[in-house]
This record gives structure tokens, sequence and C-alpha cells, in this order.
């Protein structure tokens, strides 16, 4: 039989054992709460920081179909191609002696700046006195630089093919004028479906379901894709790049580079 | 068999080795992480003039053309930035033994994984191009999601 002292040591470990298992109850407790506190914590900051990262990119400038800003903006690309005949992605005469090759990517802020003229950007000028007098044709080709810098081909190929399907209706330049005049910030995600249909909507000639419909032309997905190929094989370096082919020759123009209306002259007499 | 004073309880000496790799590996794998978001954010700034990276195209390294997208900026910070912070508060965790900075630590680790696979997601599907650095920094977020959670679940003893 124990003794009185072993019992009491016997009740007293008893009691210790008791604690330690409250305590480490108690302890994994607050453990599972911190614990619970953390995930939900970590789910709000994720969901913050994922909502920050798609927010403020829709940067879009189209204004509403009809309205008198759109109405000025179809105003002014119409000055610039109304009498040219455009087939598919070519302006000017289909005969013309010299063919331009414009490699561009419709969200590239420089083919902008070069196709509207801005910063010394020779495309107006090449339009109004090369173009318009049959001394050459402008042949638009799709080299993803911008798009595939901040976003992915798979956008620069819906962008291109929205153009090009819209070149169907012999109306590519009216399209990628738009585009333009109307472009986002590259870094931004503004080119979606509702932005291509906003485009499509300014161009009254423009026949909005078969537009639609020759979206999923794959012919138009290939020519996009082979454009694109081509430009890798020349080595082209950036966008906006003419490539200047004549019956003597053919000739890089500041590839890659803004061009001005004397240099694309200057290449366009060189080679005819 | 009894233990002296000199003579550690075998269990409890490999609770605390077993503590202390654990340890070891989060520090290793938080200065790697460290390292990797400290040189992206290098070439960030850097105009990825010296960027080691294995694929591209159109003149453009696959890092480079991910770590210039739209996504590679959080309004406006650069995501490597951001990693650099992060695995800063991770290892700075670790020298405190105390509940709250083993869950703090388990938090940013989870914040972490979070957003680097969120990250890998977008280069994945949206870019289609893989940037190698992010890769690397998403692989060791996620080994320290593990980590840190286990060093939080198992606990320590409390210190400084």
């Amino acid at each position: 039989m124990a003794s009185r002292k072993q019992q009491k040591e016997e009740a007293r470990q008893r009691r210790l054992e008791q604690e330690r298992a409250q305590t480490a109850e108690a302890q994994r407790r607050r453990r599972m709460q911190m614990l619970g506190g953390v995930l939900v914590a970590a789910i709000a900051l994720i969901a913050v920081v994922i909502a920050i990262s798609l927010g403020g990119s829709t940067s879009a400038k189209t204004p509403p179909p009809n309205s008198p800003q759109a109405k000025q903006t179809f105003s002014a690309v119409k000055a610039l191609l109304n009498g040219i005949p455009q087939s598919g992605t070519t302006l000017g005469d289909p005969k013309a002696k010299v063919t331009i090759d414009y490699y561009g990517d419709l969200e590239c802020p420089i083919c902008r700046a070069f196709t509207l003229g801005q910063e010394g950007g020779g495309f107006p000028q090449t339009v109004k006195n090369l173009v318009r007098t049959g001394k050459a044709k402008v042949v638009y080709k799709s080299f993803c630089t911008a798009t595939c810098s901040n976003h992915s081909k798979s956008l620069f190929n819906q962008q291109q093919v929205a153009a090009y399907a819209a070149g169907k209706q012999n109306l590519f330049w009216d399209y990628a004028e738009l585009f333009y005049h109307e472009q986002g910030d590259e870094t931004t995600s503004y080119v979606n479906p509702k932005y291509l249909d906003t485009l499509a909507k300014q161009i009254p000639n423009l026949s909005m379901a078969t537009w639609q419909t020759d979206q999923k032309d794959e012919a138009i997905l290939a020519q996009v894709q082979a454009d694109d190929n081509q430009a890798g094989q020349l080595g082209l370096q950036g966008t906006p790049a003419l490539v200047v082919i004549g019956p003597k020759h053919e000739t890089l123009v500041n590839g890659g580079n803004f061009a001005t209306y004397s240099q694309i002259q200057q290449a366009v007499n060189a080679v005819s | 068999m009894t233990t002296t004073a000199h003579q550690a309880d075998p269990g409890t000496e490999r609770a605390t080795r077993r503590r202390d790799g654990l340890r070891m590996a989060i520090i290793v794998l938080g200065v790697i992480g460290l390292i990797i978001a400290g040189y992206t954010t290098y070439e960030h700034y850097n105009g990825f003039a010296t960027l080691i990276c294995l694929g591209g195209h159109h003149g453009k390294s696959t890092c480079e053309q991910v770590q210039s997208s739209v996504w590679s900026e959080l309004d406006g910070v650069p995501v490597s930035v951001l990693g650099l912070i992060g695995y800063f508060l991770l290892l700075v965790s670790l020298a405190f033994r105390t509940e709250l900075a083993r869950a703090f630590g388990f938090l940013v680790a989870l914040v972490g994984f979070g957003f680097s696979a969120y990250l890998t997601y977008r280069e994945v599907f949206t870019l289609k191009e893989i940037c190698e650095w992010c890769v690397a920094s998403a692989i060791c977020m996620t080994i320290l999601m593990v980590l840190t959670g286990i060093r939080f679940l198992r606990g320590e003893p409390e210190a400084l």
C-alpha cells in the first residue's frame, strides 16, 4: 500500500498533468484561432492585390458611336482616305509600281504618332502625295511588338483580325485609323471585344453582322500570323517598319523607328 | 533511464534539431528569394540591359517581355520590389520566436504564394511567356509557405 507521501506526490503529478493538458489545449485553440485569422487576412490581401492589378487598366478613348466626337474623328479619317481605293489591307491603286509594306501593331504608340502625323510622322503626307497620286500603294502587315510586350499574342491576333475583317469590306484603313486615333495606353488592358466593337460601329459603311462573321474566318487569322512571321524572317526590330518595294529593288526605311515623309519619299524615288 | 542535467532528453533534442533545420531552410530560401527579387528589381530599373534569360524573340527576352508587361507592376510599383519587401519581412519574422511572429511569417508567405500563383497564371495564360526568374521566385514562395505553415503549427519555445 502506498504511503501518504507517495499518494500526495501522485496527486500532485495528476494535477500538473491536467494543468499541462489544459495549457496545451488553450494554446492549440489560440493557434487555431490565429490560423483562421491568418487565412482570412491572406485571402483579403490577395484579393486586394489582384483587384489593384486588374484595376485602372481600361483607359480606352472610344467615344460612343454617333456622338459628335466620334463623328469628328471619323471625318478626319475620311478626309485622309476619301477617294483612295482600298482592298484588304492595301491602300491605293493596286497597279502602283511602288509598294510600301507597313509593319505595324495597332497598340504601338509610335505607330500611332507615325500614322497620325504627330511629331513629324510621315504617313499622312505619304498618303496625300504618293498614294493618292498613284505613285505608291501601302500594304499594312501585322507585327506584334507593343501588344506582345505588354499583353499577349492572342490579344494581338484578336485586335489585328478585327481590323483585317474590316478589310474584307475594303474598310481596313478606316478601322486602323480609328484604332490609332482612339488608342489607349499600351500598358493598360483597354483592348477588349467591346472596344473593338465600338470602333467598328463608328464606321457608317461597315456591315456589323458581316464583320462579326468575318472575324471567325481562319484565313484572316492565318494572314495575321503569316505577316507576323514574315516580319520575324525579315529581322525587323520594331514598329512601325516600312519596306519600300519598287521595280529596281527594295529597301527598309528607318526600320522600327519613326519615318519622316522625306525619308519615305527618298526611298520611293530610289526604288522607282 | 534517468535524465541528468548534462544529458538532454533525446526527444526534445530531436525536436530542437528539427526546428533549427526548419528555420535554416526558411532562411536559405528567403535569402535565395531576396537575391532573385533584388536582381530583377535592379534589372527593372536598369532597363533590362544585363538580364540573363533563356528564351526570347523579336529582339526581346521572354523575361523582359514578362517583366515589362502590364502585369509586372502593381499601381506603378514593380512586383519585384514587392517580392523584395516580402522576402525581407519573412526573414525579419524569423528573428522573433513568438507565436505572433510565426503567424506573421506564415501570413507573408501565404500572400506571396497567392500573388505568385496569380502572376504565374498571367504568365502562362495571358502573356504565354515564361520568365525563369519569376518561376524560381514562385517556387521559393511556395516552399516557404509550406515551411512557415509547419513552423507556425508546430510552434517553438517562446523566446526573443
